[in-house]
């Protein structure tokens, strides 16, 4: 794959294919295609994707890995709980594109949730299952903050033991008795979890079985080019995150991107639609500062769904020397 | 419903719930706190061992921290509730110590804006509850973001500087930037916190009983010059009075001008107390520093003065709207006719200065009719022909075929003394401030408004809520879908902003990018 070279003056390789993209950008594992290490989770519960106003979003770690392991990456935009107050590492919940959410509902993957905030009424009975789980926690603790303080006074009491030489097993016995006697756990030292995604049941309903006429977004054309491109970059294998700061539409992964850099900004256009040359040239220039190659996606085919007949054609456009 | 969330429940325990169990949140207390760093990535995948196994160590790394939740003392989490109504969020247990960066009071009670509520959920500080339930974080997003209160987007922005360590309130566009002169006069500022309720239901007495007696002297002077009233001497302890805004007193001030003598004394007892405690009081009220153009402030252009000079008046006046006048204050139709009578009444006393100034300017003033040459025209002709030669010797140094054509020269002989106001005075293209030339502008698009304040995190051990000082700069929050502000946008939010400078934070789905615009004067080269 070749990477920049001197300034000079740029020739954008046209390649019209069919099925595949420009040969020395193919990637492929040794020994595999991209897209059979991914697994579909139709075998598992679907994903449950919940929509906080517009944004679709990823609640439950093992939804956050399901949706890794079909291609889709999103961004996790929380704090994490280990650190909450870092930036180089968030964690849940994982927003998605509206073209990840849409891609997964497609394919069975996933359903479209969202929760009503209306006027709820109080339950309380799931206030005091809430009460009541809370004393058994309480309960609980308290009797492994004994043991554990009993173990460590025995490890204290027995070291000294074996330094003094001495035998006082009797003297162990009852220090260990006045210890549990005497034992007390302050409420507030209790542990208690707060939870990231709704645990168990909520307050509302759910409505499920979300319409698309009830999608959030206007389906215009910019948002069905995005998607068929989207659709079918993640069909051959790619890994695809948003590009905004490369002024661009997604970034194209070959293999996660954890762990490796992308190789292409995908620009979608139409088409049809007329692109001046200083746009090219714009595009071009950024691909060059860094060092990845621009690639134009323009699906063709009709409006109807016929997804097998379904072609996008690709561009890249390529920084060369002069010949 | 039962079914559906019976299932759900069950799909949850079958995916792995999350639910931690005693014992867990037991073992929390001995959980790492470090975060391990990530290596270097690859460009190609070539299919080796290797990498894979460095993949899955880093997709095992990234699960665990992921699936980590949240496991504080219950001694540490401050408890709160949530209410919908109002959209903030009242602790029921006392602040900690982010309470000096952080939230409002009102009424005597504690509250958090929904962001902070939120955030401070995020860093496991604060524990909401509602309906007597814990929120989750899921929760928390879904009940707190909304179209009413606040985006998704900006709270990733809110989040994203909190994080970084910056302090940031919300922006009000009703209050009022100082202006550079009030700056230097050093005003003493008062912030207003997100109460809104707030103004309206406090109602001001800026005239303590303490300061009155300071006062006294200093507020009868101001009330000779300002309120016009002769005879008129105030009480020594007027009673502190409920205004809303300086503006309003000067109107009051007016109406009260031509107000019926009944109501004179309470009102103008009022006046008084309005004109001495604006002056010296020392808590200044924002509001009566407020433009009246902005926000839900008087609009002069609906509220009509009478002219009382005018030939038609009628003899009385109706009584003015309710609505402009201060609380339980009733007025009755006003006679105009002895009020008329009043004005004009006091003789001028000029003092023996101005009377001699008077006569040193009557001393060198001729009478055109005792000028001996005008005696010599013996018709109008002849005088507008002396008069064009006066004109024309006066202007001997503007010759007529350059000055009085269409076309007139730039600079006059002697006029500019640099080079560098020549060349203004030639350029075509004037360079403009950013800041100039904004009220002509009119109103500002929807989608670009200013945020929040941001302040340096390294004034956080100064911070002070009541007064914050000037920030950092000021955040709008956009995306990339939205086009790039244009000329007017930036000049109004320039202007909005006063000198701090205004940032752009543009966020793509959590990926968050800063931008500002600069002006830029182009270098002049002038030789000296």
């Amino acid at each position: 794959m070749d990477e920049r070279e001197k300034s000079g003056l740029e020739e954008a390789t046209e390649r019209r294919s069919k099925t595949s993209l420009p040969a020395e950008t193919t990637v492929t594992f040794e020994g595999s295609e991209p897209g059979t290490c991914r697994g579909s989770a139709q075998t598992h519960p679907k994903i449950g994707v919940y929509f906080c106003g517009p944004n679709p979003l990823l609640w439950q770690t093992a939804e956050v890995k399901a949706a890794r392991n079909t291609g889709v990456v999103g961004t996790l935009v929380g704090s994490l709980a280990r650190q909450p107050r870092q930036n180089n590492r968030l964690g849940r919940p994982l927003e998605l594109l509206q073209e990840e959410a849409r891609l997964l509902r497609e394919t069975g993957d996933a359903e479209l949730l969202r929760v009503s905030t209306g006027a709820d009424a109080a339950n309380p009975q799931e206030v005091e299952r809430y009460h009541d789980q809370l004393e058994q926690s309480y309960i609980e603790q308290k009797s492994l903050a004994l043991q554990d303080r009993k173990a460590t006074l025995l490890r204290a009491l027995t070291q000294k033991q074996e330094e003094e030489g001495e035998s006082v097993d009797q003297s162990i016995r009852d220090r260990l008795e006045a210890l549990e006697r005497g034992f007390c756990l302050p409420r507030s030292a209790m542990a208690v979890q707060l939870s990231t995604a709704r645990a168990g049941l909520g307050y509302g309903p759910e409505e499920r079985h979300f319409l698309a006429a009830d999608w959030p977004q206007p389906r215009d054309e910019r948002s069905e080019t995005r998607f068929r491109v989207f659709r079918d970059l993640t069909r051959r294998g790619y890994y695809l995150t948003t590009a905004g700061k490369f002024g661009g539409d997604y970034l194209v992964y070959p293999a996660d991107p954890l762990r490796f850099h992308a190789h292409f900004i995908a620009v979608c256009i139409p088409l049809d639609k007329p692109m001046p040359l200083c746009e090219l040239l714009a595009l071009s220039r950024l691909g060059a500062n860094v060092k990845k190659t621009i690639l134009l996606c323009s699906p063709s085919g009709d409006d109807e769904e016929g997804e097998e007949e379904e072609e996008v054609v690709y561009t890249s456009l390529k920084w060369s020397g002069m010949v | 419903m039962a079914d559906a969330s019976q299932t759900r429940k069950d799909v949850d325990l079958g995916f792995c719930s999350e639910l931690l169990s005693p014992s867990e949140l037991f073992a929390a207390r001995s959980r790492s706190h470090k975060i391990p760093v990530r290596g270097q990535k690859d460009f190609i995948p070539d299919g080796s061992k290797q990498q894979q196994e460095r993949l899955e160590r880093s997709l095992e790394e990234q699960w665990t921290l992921l699936s980590e939740e949240r496991v504080e003392r219950l001694g540490n989490l401050v408890k709160a509730v949530w209410i919908p109504k109002e959209g903030v969020v009242e602790l029921q247990s006392p602040a900690g110590k982010f309470w000096q960066t952080m939230g409002f009071s009102e009424n005597g009670k504690q509250f958090l804006l929904p962001e902070e509520a939120l955030y401070l959920m995020e860093c496991g500080n604060v524990q909401v509850f509602y309906h007597e339930l814990p929120l989750s974080i899921q929760e928390g997003y879904e009940r707190f973001l909304s179209r009413d209160t606040l985006s998704l987007q900006q709270y990733q922005v809110f989040g994203h500087l909190k994080r970084l360590g910056y302090v940031v309130t919300r922006f009000d566009p009703s209050s009022r930037i100082p202006s550079q002169y009030e700056q230097q006069l050093n005003l003493p500022q008062v912030s207003d916190r997100p109460g809104r309720r707030l103004k309206r239901k406090r109602s001001l007495s800026p005239a303590s009983s303490q300061t009155d007696g300071q006062e006294g002297q200093v507020g009868e002077k101001m009330e000779v010059e300002q309120c016009q009233m002769e005879d008129q001497k105030p009480d020594s302890t007027p009673e502190p009075v409920c205004t809303h805004s300086r503006v309003e007193e000067e109107e009051k001030k007016e109406e009260e001008e031509v107000e019926g003598p009944a109501v004179r004394d309470p009102a103008e007892m009022e006046t008084t107390a309005d004109c001495r405690s604006w002056w010296v009081e020392k808590k200044a009220d924002p509001e009566l520093r407020s433009m009246p153009c902005s926000g839900p402030r008087w609009d002069f252009h609906s509220i009509p003065f009478p002219d009382l000079g005018c030939r038609g008046r009628p003899p009385s006046l109706a009584p003015p709207d309710p609505a402009l006048l201060p609380g339980l204050l009733s007025v009755g139709r006003c006679d105009v006719a002895p009020w008329l009578r009043e004005l004009n009444k006091r003789k001028e006393h000029l003092s023996h200065r101005e009377r001699e100034r008077l006569r040193d300017r009557a001393r060198y003033r001729r009478d055109v009719n005792e000028d001996r040459e005008v005696r010599r025209c013996r018709n109008w002709a002849d005088y507008r022909q002396l008069l064009e030669k006066r004109s024309q010797c006066r202007h001997r140094d503007r010759p007529a075929h350059l000055w009085e054509g269409k076309v007139t020269p730039l600079v006059q002989p002697g006029q500019y003394t640099s080079y560098g106001d020549l060349m203004n005075r030639t350029g075509v293209i004037q360079p403009l401030n950013l800041l100039e030339a904004v009220s002509r502008l009119g109103q500002g698009s929807e989608e670009f408004n200013i945020r929040y304040n941001v302040y340096q995190p390294d004034t956080v051990a100064d911070y002070k809520k009541t007064s914050p000082g000037k920030p950092y700069s000021r955040m709008c929050v956009c995306s990339f879908d939205s086009p790039v502000p244009d000329l007017r946008t930036l000049k109004l939010l320039a202007c909005q902003s006063g000198d701090v400078p205004v940032t752009f934070a543009v966020v793509d789905h959590g990926d968050i990018s800063f931008y500002s615009f600069k002006s830029f004067q182009l270098p002049t080269d002038l030789p000296h």
